[in-house]
């Protein structure tokens, strides 16, 4: 199979959903002639001309008010807020408008908004562009929170999330963009809330998602050489959450370790670990652990941002406290 | 009145008694000199009676395994059927000091109860859910995690380690556990030795022949025993008892018969055998075996125990070395008769051969003394026509 980018799988993902649907518009800060800040939308300006893909002022309660408007009135708007850093300046739309008005409603319309941004530290772009705000977004009932960490499960959840009837906030890392991955080139869906293993094991499992896949991965191999056999869960979608898919793996190992890049104290690892709690707790042999980023904001010196998420060492320990 | 019941001294050596079983519940009436309970002692039983007429009111000790040192008080008997009981302060019940000898799971489990009460013992929730499945004790399972927590392997292994060291018990009988203390005292404390002896034994085997078609049916243990009293006689110590640090020798000259039983072994005597007649031997030989197999030796029967003749011929044994059974000072291991070649001036012959082992408690008798007893014993079977001379 070919290899592409994850940017490149995103680009696809929203070449074919706009020429699939011409309700299907894209708009954010530098999508259309720049191709955005991050190269995802990269010629679609080009492909599909500014009608399509839609150049906007600095304003990211405007540009999800814009998207939220147009998707009540029968578009299928793919806003992008340029960093996560920047959604508490939209969250009154997304909070208080976007997630409730279908219910406010009583399901008389429906609100098929995706909101595209990205997060994550690893840029050294310091405390205003590299957190991981993914655990404020969960806390909203009716919204979808979409963070794919490879190349396929990007294309295939970013065309599953356009064509959702609800809004859902996909969230990107800026350090997966370059990632390659097998993609096949026929047309492929994945659906939200399913989670992938990543990698099988049997000692104990690493839940965790978007970046953190990776780095887990990487310590998963390392383990696997000293006779440890780790399984990877991907969560791929953090609302809904794929509980069935944890239950699952954690009565097979027994044994928990959460890896998230977020901060920790009221983190997404603290929601999954106490559904753990609630749907597995006979199935533990071990208290759940988690390796999350520091309760710091982020640092800019490249030294401490590294210190300041985790990495597959500490994950590594984290296993073997576990295991212990 | 209260009336103390105590465990008797019932013999010159006797210092634990087993409680055999009690007569009386309870509540119940007793008459003076009705049977009370019934004890074992020195491989005997016997019955005791009560020693005032009144009721019997607490029972301090259960029948059981365990030895109650004797003139310990066991219960109470009282005049009427509802006075106080007047018992006998301080540490007189032994029963909690002693240490079961199988201590039996239930017991284990009761006592971790109590100290579970106060510290929680940290588990996993797998290891408690496996734990509940399999029926494991959880308070019996070593943790192995921090802080000592119990994991699911710690279960798996206990259930493991379970499974293979599975046993059963042997409950220790009253006998056993006498012949348990007695040889283990007698092992550790009298400084055993050894002397052994081949017996030609063709004069025997041949006389044993002529007495059968005579119809006079003798063993050769009544054979050995009656020559061994006419050697004893001129070698006295052989018979003595080692008894609070006195060397004693007897007048009568006993020989204690080791008689194997089920699940033991008992020791009925020949008493005064010296002046005992080969058929007299054997008579009491015969009704002492026979008592012995049918559990009714009495007292009587078993006391005055020193010196003692212990045969496993009958099962081809040709040596073994028997632990002297105090106060006797000796003990002979009798083997089997075998046919051997042996040399001759002309060549070789068969004959018929007999090992004896004698283990002796060197604090009272020396190898040369032995030897010189053994060596007359040699002699008196080997020809046994010197006792007429």
């Amino acid at each position: 199979m070919r290899e592409i980018t994850y940017r490149q799988a995103l680009n696809e993902a929203l070449d074919e959903e706009l020429a699939r649907d011409p309700a299907v518009f894209v708009a954010g800060e530098d999508v259309a002639i720049y191709g955005g800040a991050y190269g995802v939308t990269a010629d679609l300006w080009k492909k599909y001309g500014e009608e399509r893909v839609k150049d906007t002022p600095i304003s990211e309660s405007a540009i999800v008010g814009v998207g939220l408007g147009a998707a009540l009135t029968g578009m299928r708007p793919v806003v992008e807020i340029m960093y996560i850093d920047f959604i508490p300046l939209a969250l009154e739309q997304i909070n208080n408008q976007a997630a409730k008005i279908r219910y406010m409603f009583g399901g008389k319309c429906t609100v098929p908004l995706t909101i595209r941004t990205e997060g994550g530290a690893g840029r050294t772009l310091g405390a205003h562009h590299s957190q991981s705000l993914e655990s404020w977004l969960i806390h909203i009932p009716g919204l979808k929170v979409v963070m794919p960490s490879t190349p396929y499960d990007a294309k295939g959840l970013l065309k599953s999330s356009i064509r959702e009837n609800n809004p859902v906030i996909f969230i990107e890392h800026k350090m997966l963009y370059n990632t390659k991955g097998p993609v096949p080139e026929e047309e492929y869906l994945i659906p939200i809330g399913q989670a992938d293993i990543k990698k099988q094991g049997t000692d104990v499992t690493i839940i965790t998602y978007s970046r953190m896949v990776l780095f887990s991965l990487q310590a998963a191999s390392l383990l696997e050489k000293e006779g440890i056999s780790v399984e990877v869960l991907d969560l791929r979608t953090l609302l809904p959450v794929d509980i069935k898919a944890m239950v699952d793996s954690v009565s097979k190992t027994h044994h928990v370790v959460i890896v998230e890049e977020d901060c920790k104290t009221g983190g997404t690892g603290a929601e999954i670990g106490m559904l753990i709690m609630e749907h597995a707790f006979d199935q533990l042999d071990a208290p759940v652990k988690r390796v999350a980023g520091a309760d710091v904001p982020m640092p800019k010196s490249p030294v401490l941002e590294k210190l300041a998420i985790p990495d597959p060492e500490r994950i590594c320990a984290a296993v073997k406290e576990v295991l212990q | 009145m209260t009336h103390e019941i105590i465990m008797p001294k019932l013999g010159e050596t006797m210092e634990e008694g087993y409680l055999v079983g009690w007569r009386k519940a309870v509540g119940d009436r007793v008459e003076k000199g009705e049977v009370l309970f019934e004890v074992m002692s020195d491989k005997t039983n016997f019955e005791v009676e009560a020693t005032h007429s009144g009721y019997l009111r607490r029972i301090l000790y259960q029948p059981g395994e365990q030895p109650i040192p004797v003139t310990s008080v066991i219960g109470y008997l009282t005049d009427t059927p509802d006075e106080a009981l007047v018992e006998k302060q301080g540490p007189e019940k032994k029963e909690e000091q002693r240490i079961s000898p199988q201590p039996s799971e239930t017991q284990i489990t009761a006592k971790v109860t109590s100290s579970a009460a106060q510290e929680r013992i940290p588990v996993s929730p797998l290891a408690r859910k496996l734990a509940l499945e399999k029926g494991v004790d959880i308070r019996l399972v070593r943790g192995s995690g921090p802080g000592g927590r119990i994991t699911e392997k710690d279960v798996t292994d206990y259930l493991k380690e379970k499974e293979t060291s599975a046993y059963q018990v042997v409950s220790w009988t009253p006998m056993r556990k006498i012949i348990a203390d007695r040889m283990t005292q007698s092992k550790s404390i009298i400084p055993h030795y050894y002397v052994q002896i081949s017996v030609l034994m063709d004069q025997i085997v041949r006389m044993k022949e002529l007495l059968k078609k005579e119809g006079k049916h003798y063993s050769y243990t009544d054979f050995l025993v009656f020559y061994c009293s006419r050697a004893i006689k001129e070698f006295p110590l052989l018979d003595a008892a080692l008894m609070n640090d006195e060397i004693r020798i007897y007048p009568q000259i006993n020989i204690g018969l080791a008689v194997a039983v089920e699940n033991g072994l008992v020791v009925p005597v020949i008493r005064n055998c010296a002046q005992k007649s080969l058929q007299e031997i054997s008579t009491d030989i015969d009704s002492l075996t026979k008592l012995a197999r049918n559990n009714q030796l009495k007292k009587e029967h078993t006391e005055g125990c020193r010196f003692v003749v212990s045969n496993l011929g009958m099962y081809q044994i040709e040596n073994f070395y028997p632990i002297i059974n105090p106060p006797g000072v000796a003990i002979m291991g009798v083997g089997a008769i075998n046919r051997q070649i042996l040399p001759t001036e002309h060549g070789t012959t068969v004959a018929f051969l007999m090992k004896i082992n004698l283990s002796l408690d060197h604090r009272v008798i020396d190898g040369a003394y032995a030897g010189r007893f053994l060596s007359r014993l040699k002699n008196l079977l080997e020809q046994p026509g010197l006792l007429a001379l």
